[in-house]
């Protein structure tokens, strides 16, 4: 296992798309610490930023110790072992990630888990904008994999979602689920502004307040709902159909006791 | 300035009827000398390499407002392919539209010397000329949307074919084109209702003119003004099943007016054009009648517009066009951008796949025509860039045209539908490097009237490609991997005189390169009166005065004087 | 002794209008026709304004101090080379051939790179990243446009032509403008005065209602009639709502909503609900009826749109409703971008490096993100430690813990003018008003270019934004190659002339094919 601890607070970004389990087995810690990174516009290493210290428990996990709010791209492409991250971590931490861990005990930067594939991602903080959702003018988004947040996410969160699971214990900004296709989006708190806004397919449960799009229309009256194999979720929910200006098939649960001004949907029911 | 003597490589020059002879050729202030002092020259020892002059690409879309609007809305695309800047190269980014710098160092990584521009709507000629400057290492010129300017329409319309070839002569030097580009003849200006025609007799709305009309018109217009190339046409009905017919009316409207043997216009990207069946469905191929059709005769070049399976971006100035492919789904982007009074257009990233049964049909009819048409001077190498795939699949291109091995390794992975109705498993016939360099730099200079361009004879412009082929011991139809590694990273490439890349490899980047523009000379010019400024104050949203590309554009100027017969 | 020159381009907004007739008299403009009110204050006055910048000033003990330019080039290179993360932001209202430099400059320091679009119409671009979009230049909207619709912008204050020039006023080949005698008498009563009053009044957002127009009412019948109308949407009545046929007001951020209804009404579908945005859903399928039974309509939007709550994902949404509406006619939409040359930054950004703005260039290659590499988030999260503004002057737009922290680093700007950002400065140069007092490109909202004009000249030793970037730029590389990095190769510049009337002076190139003289062959000795 490998520990960076960060040697000064940072004031700059600092890209490190070399910080992965697999881009550090086999290598000894010198090799390690001459990957090379940026601050700024400054070409440095590793070593320059981090005390890099080994224990020998056969793995090539990673734990990162200190703020790295301007860390970016941790992670990036890993395909096995576990990242552990002790404070916040910048954005596109674990974008396109194939498989493996991260954990991160504080909070995370945008574009966490941007175009994941599998895996898992766990953050016990807030997430930021555009967490799980894909890069600008793609339309490929969170293909499959698990990401977990305990805090709040921001806007934007989950946009063309493929098959990816979300589970927000706090609340969602908005445009949560845009144009997702498949997947599904657990939020346990309220949902601000437009959520689902594009869906096709896919589901997005909302334990708090929310609001619906008008091109939107109620479905039924669910008592509960099946997030993933894991999580089922007691309601009852009004569920609605949408969005009817993509032709989408994509079903948004409501609590029904949260949102008390749904009821006159109830008519059309 | 320097000297260069290339030693003991075997020189392909088709235009000199040169084949695979060993022979030295010397370079002197920018040309190709008899003989230079071999003490005072930088010697390139290329004994065992294939020696061609600088490729010409008759037909890719690498600057101007489409072009850019495509790089804009595509940051998906760019991010996958990042080109780190150097000590020598400036930065940029790459995959189907690459940055203007990265464009002009790909070409030249591949031994292409010369890129003449698709298309480009004369409102918009800074812009493209703008860019074009931004291209390093490349000789450069830009073709000029005609066919739907409405100075065009009324006057052919009236029959006034004399007063029409004065207009488009100060078009041309009005906006520094090269060439009459003729889109969707009426299409573009029906599309302003968000209409088409679709026969080249079908009336064009508000005009009481035909596609035909227009064509021959143009034809017509070319001629009396002795322009350096023929029309450059995007026939009708391009991307539309059934659309062979459309193509054979075309070119048979032509027959008539090629009176000295000489070709009177080259249709592009011809693949997009063959197509037959009724529907996508019945999708076909139409290679056989267009090759036929192209084998008896005479008047017309073509290019072929290859389809490279990768996921690229399609845009031209045909607006209804690229609607209709957006209607056909699975696409998550559309771009329109008409052009008052003279154009359309539109953009629509494109992935074409190997298991799509049409994708695959398309990629074997590309070839299917190069091959079936017996002369190589009536057919050029081009993908359309980056409409059929990027210019740097041009290796690619080469493979299956040299090598039936190459094909059949494609082939096998395709769709087995469009294996079923694949002329190529039929066709035997493999390029030689004679054959690929008329494909893709003699026929090419030769059919845009480059006189200096394309050979290597004493006086050509010293555009050099030096590729790692060595024609005795390597069989390309067999090891075609290896010739196409080699076709990809030139050994060295030499642009006016310089060497500017090196094993695949740019070692100087400070040759900007030239950019050609027709002025034809007309025995009275157009008449530039009041009445004419008042009648384009009202066509156009821009004054008179402010619509041509002035010097300040043009980074390195090249006019091409031409005498006109009107 | 006084000259009249034609065919001038007004470098101040997106319309970029090219016909103004400006007299000149000393080297100095006296006179200004065609141009609206805004163009004549910059025209003839505005930019002989006192606050005019004449020699570069750096800050010292606190107080700004003219220095040579030779000192101040050298003290910029210096605060830019020294900087861990510098940031270089404007170029909206300087020309082509200026940006061009800035993004050398940008790419030899490494640093990031934005233009002003981050903080109007930049959400627009991202939209067009997502969706694409149907647009045409103004001419065609000119030409064939039946259906002109306004959406959360008030041309007749932000773009005064543009109404006039090219939308519902206009005449053109297919469509003739109703608005003949409605502009007649405009034009009759409304002299520059009241003009004046007018566009202060707006200034100030005072909704003003005229009573013939009853707010949110029901669409009148004409909606449904051949001939030109005009719709504006937006959350309150402004001078344009007036001049519309219909007006429909909508709740602020209810943008999105009221498109997406749109969409679905267009497309067939039935809505559960009664109002969308405060709109009933009637008068919106009256309008969607108009939108989908014109001949060609046009969606104009402005920052009312793209700086509402939903952003870019408003203008996705309304790029997909005029999508749509190609289904069933021709519908085009554009964004009305502001600054004369915003369009211009974002073109030439993206062909020298891929990316219209928000473009960071510390990995030695572009890397693009808005939210990541914008101005506004930049320096939000402090990720920057020094700051070149050029042509532009942000305070206005950026929130005040942006500037707060941008002010922390040192600040280096360029503008003509002593603006509030030039107060600011720590290193403050001097520029040219390009299309004023020198030549360059612009494009216009419908990015087609136009070549703005000099008419009269600079003060001595004031330089333009070009030559001054390619000092600075020239100044960082000889630093950087003084501490042993590697630089970049400084480009062959183009010389510039005059624009002029297509001019034959090039040398004349061989036309007739040469006799082909086969090279000498060295035969191998067999
Ligand atoms: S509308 Fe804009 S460009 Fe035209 S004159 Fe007025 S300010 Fe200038
Ligand atoms: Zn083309």
């Amino acid at each position: 296992m490998i520990t960076l601890t960060a040697l000064r607070a940072f004031d700059v970004p600092i890209q490190t798309p070399c910080i992965t389990p697999e881009n550090f087995t086999g290598k000894s810690l010198a090799e390690i610490k001459v990957l090379p990174v940026t601050e700024g516009v400054r070409n440095l290493t590793l070593g320059d930023l981090f005390k890099i210290e080994e224990t020998n428990d056969g793995t090539s996990n990673i734990t990162i110790n200190g703020d790295c709010a301007k860390v970016k791209r941790v992670g990036q492409g890993m395909k096995t072992g576990e990242i552990t991250v002790n404070g916040n971590i910048g954005m596109h931490t674990g974008e396109k990630m194939a498989g493996g861990k991260i954990i991160v005990n504080g909070n995370a930067g945008g574009w966490t888990g941007s175009e994941m594939k599998k895996g898992t991602i766990e953050i016990h903080g807030d997430a930021g904008d555009y967490t799980a959702s894909p890069y600008r003018g793609n339309d490929l988004g969170m293909k499959g994999g698990l990401i977990t947040v305990d805090g709040n996410v921001g806007t934007d969160v989950g946009c063309y979602n493929q098959g990816g699971v979300i589970k927000i214990k706090g609340n969602a900004g908005r445009f949560l689920g845009f144009h997702m296709s498949d997947g599904a989006i657990y939020v346990e708190k309220d949902v601000d502004v437009r959520a689902g806004a594009l869906m096709t397919g896919g589901k997005i449960v909302v334990g708090g307040k929310m609001e619906i799009l008008p091109s939107f229309t109620i479905d039924n009256v669910k008592p509960k709902v099946k997030v993933d194999s894991e999580t089922n979720v007691a309601g009852p929910f009004y569920v609605f159909l949408g969005d009817l200006s993509e032709k989408g098939t994509g079903k948004i649960f409501a609590n029904k006791a949260a949102n008390p001004a749904f009821k006159f949907y109830e008519k059309y029911l | 300035m320097t000297e260069i003597l290339i030693k003991n490589g075997f020189v392909v020059d088709p235009l000199n009827k040169i084949n695979c002879e060993k022979m030295d050729i010397a370079i002197k202030n920018g040309k190709v000398v008899a003989k230079v002092n071999e003490k005072n020259a930088q010697v390139i020892d290329a004994a065992g390499l294939t020696v061609m002059a600088g490729g010409v690409d008759i037909h890719s879309h690498v600057a101007g407002a489409e072009v850019n609007m495509g790089r804009m809305i595509r940051p998906e695309d760019h991010y996958k392919d990042p080109v780190r800047k150097t000590a020598l190269t400036r930065c940029g980014t790459g995959y189907s539209i690459p940055s203007t710098f990265v464009t002009g160092y790909r070409y030249s990584e591949m031994g292409y010397t010369s890129v003449f521009n698709g298309s480009v709507a004369a409102l918009k000629a800074k812009h493209a000329h703008e860019e074009l400057n931004d291209i390093p290492l490349m000789d450069k010129a830009t073709y000029i949307l005609t066919g739907d300017w409405w100075f065009v329409l009324e006057n052919l319309a009236k029959g006034d074919v004399d007063e029409c070839a004065r207009l488009v002569a100060w078009l041309m030097r009005a906006t520094k084109g090269y060439a009459i580009k003729i889109v969707n003849p009426g299409g573009l200006e029906s599309w302003g209702f968000g209409r088409n025609v679709h026969s080249i007799d079908d009336p064009v709305p508000n005009f009481g003119i035909t596609p035909r009309e227009i064509m021959r018109g143009l034809i017509k217009v070319n001629k009396k003004l002795n322009m350096p190339h023929t029309i450059h046409l995007h026939t009708n009905n391009l991307g539309v099943p059934g659309n062979y017919q459309t193509t054979l009316d075309t070119m048979k409207a032509f027959e008539d007016l090629s009176t000295d043997g000489k070709p009177v216009a080259h249709i592009t990207h011809i693949q997009f054009a063959s197509f037959k069946g009724e529907n996508w469905g019945k999708f076909k191929s139409g290679a056989e009648e267009i090759a036929k059709y192209m084998n008896a005769h005479n008047h017309m070049t073509l290019d072929m517009g290859q389809v490279t399976f990768s996921d690229t971006t399609t845009m031209t100035a045909d607006g209804p066009f690229e609607f209709s492919l957006y209607e056909l789904g699975g696409h998550n982007k559309w771009v329109n951008s008409d052009v008052e009074t003279e154009s359309s257009g539109g953009i629509i990233p494109f992935h074409y796949k190997k298991n799509s049964p049409v994708n695959a049909l398309q990629w074997s009819i590309g070839l299917e025509i190069a091959l079936l048409i017996k002369d190589p001077w009536k057919i050029f190498m081009t993908t359309d860039h980056p409409n059929g795939g990027p210019f740097y699949d041009y290796p690619k291109v080469l493979a299956w045209l040299y090598s039936k091995k190459a094909r059949e390794a494609t082939l096998k992975k395709c769709h087995k539908s469009a294996k079923k109705k694949s002329l190529l498993p039929s066709i035997d016939r493999e390029l030689s490097l004679y054959e690929i360099a008329i494909m893709t730099r003699a026929g090419t200079a030769k059919a845009l009237g480059l006189p200096d361009k394309g050979h290597l004879g004493v006086g050509a412009d010293a555009d050099v490609a030096i590729f790692n082929i060595n024609p005795e011991t390597l069989d390309i139809s067999q090891k075609f991997r290896t010739a196409r590694k080699a076709f990809a990273n030139a050994a060295y490439t030499i642009k006016d005189g310089t060497i500017v890349v090196k094993d695949g490899q740019v070692v100087n980047s400070q040759i900007p390169g030239r950019t050609f523009w027709v002025d034809a000379e007309t025995k009275d010019p157009c008449k530039i009166d009041d009445e004419m400024k008042r009648k384009f104050r009202d066509y156009w949203t821009i004054e008179f005065e402010n619509y041509p590309v002035t010097d300040h554009y043009v980074k390195v100027s090249d006019r091409l004087e031409r005498k006109a017969s009107v | 002794m006084s000259k009249i020159i034609n065919n001038v381009v007004c470098p101040i907004c997106g319309c970029l209008c090219d016909d103004l007739e400006v007299t000149v008299k000393n080297n100095e403009i006296v006179k200004m026709k065609n141009g609206c009110a805004v163009c004549e204050a910059k025209m003839v006055h505005g930019y002989k304004s006192e606050e005019r910048i004449l020699k570069p000033m750096i800050r010292k003990n606190g107080k700004l101090e003219p220095v040579s330019m030779d000192e101040a080039v050298k003290k910029a290179a210096q605060i830019l080379t020294d900087a861990k993360y510098p940031l270089l932001f404007g170029w909206s209202s300087t020309v082509n051939e200026a940006q061009r430099i800035g993004v050398e400059l940008a790419e030899e320091l490494g640093s990031a790179l934005d233009n002003c679009c981050s903080v109007c119409h930049g959400p627009s671009v991202m939209a067009t990243q997502e969706v694409g979009i149907p647009a045409a230049t103004l001419g065609q909207i000119r030409h064939r446009a039946d259906l002109i619709v306004y959406w959360a912008c008030n041309p007749w204050t932000s773009h005064p032509r543009h109404v006039e020039r090219y939308t519902a006023f206009t005449d053109g080949r297919f469509e003739g403008s109703e608005w003949k005698s409605y502009m007649n008498k405009m034009k009759a009563s409304a002299s520059r005065k009241k003009m004046d009053i007018a566009s202060k009044r707006i200034e100030r957002e005072e909704a003003q209602i005229n009573p013939q127009v009853e707010v949110n009412g029901p669409p009148p019948q004409t909606l449904q009639k051949p001939g030109r109308k005009m719709i504006v949407v937006d959350v309150r009545k402004t001078m344009s709502a007036e001049a519309a046929d219909y007006f429909m007001q909508i709740e602020p951020n209810r943008d999105y909503d009221v498109i997406e209804a749109l969409r679905c009404i267009v497309q067939d579908q039935e809505l559960d609900v009664e109002k969308v945005g405060g709109v009933p859903v009637e008068y919106l399928r009256e309008v969607a009826d108009a939108m989908m039974k014109c001949e060609f309509g046009v969606i104009y939007f402005g920052l009312g749109m793209t700086q509402s709550l939903g952003r870019f994902r408003n203008i996705e949404v309304a790029i997909a409703l005029a999508r749509d509406l190609n289904r069933k006619t021709k519908f085009i939409i554009s964004p009305m971008r502001g600054h004369f040359n915003v369009t211009g930054a974002n073109q030439v950004f993206a062909w020298q490096t891929g990316y219209p703005y928000a473009i960071d260039f510390s990995q030695g290659y572009p890397q693009f993100n808005p939210g990541e590499n914008t101005a506004v988030d930049l320096l939000k999260r402090e990720d920057n430690d020094a700051t070149l503004v050029i042509s532009a002057d942000p305070g206005a737009h950026f929130p005040s813990v942006v500037m707060k922290n941008m002010m922390k680093h040192p600040l280096i700007t360029i503008n003509p003018d002593m603006n509030a950002i030039s107060r600011l400065g720590d290193v403050v140069f001097p520029t040219q008003w390009c299309g004023i007092e020198y030549v360059g490109t612009a494009y216009r909202m419908d990015s087609v270019p136009i070549t703005l004009k000099k008419v009269v000249e600079a003060p001595p030793g004031v330089l333009t934004d070009e030559e001054l970037l390619s000092k600075i730029l020239a100044e960082v590389r000889e630093i950087k190659k003084k501490r042993g990095l590697p630089v970049g190769l400084t480009e062959q510049k183009i010389v510039h002339t005059e624009p002029i009337e297509p001019p034959r002076v090039c040398p004349a190139p061989v036309t007739k094919p040469k006799p082909k003289k086969v090279v000498k062959k060295k035969k191998e000795a067999a």
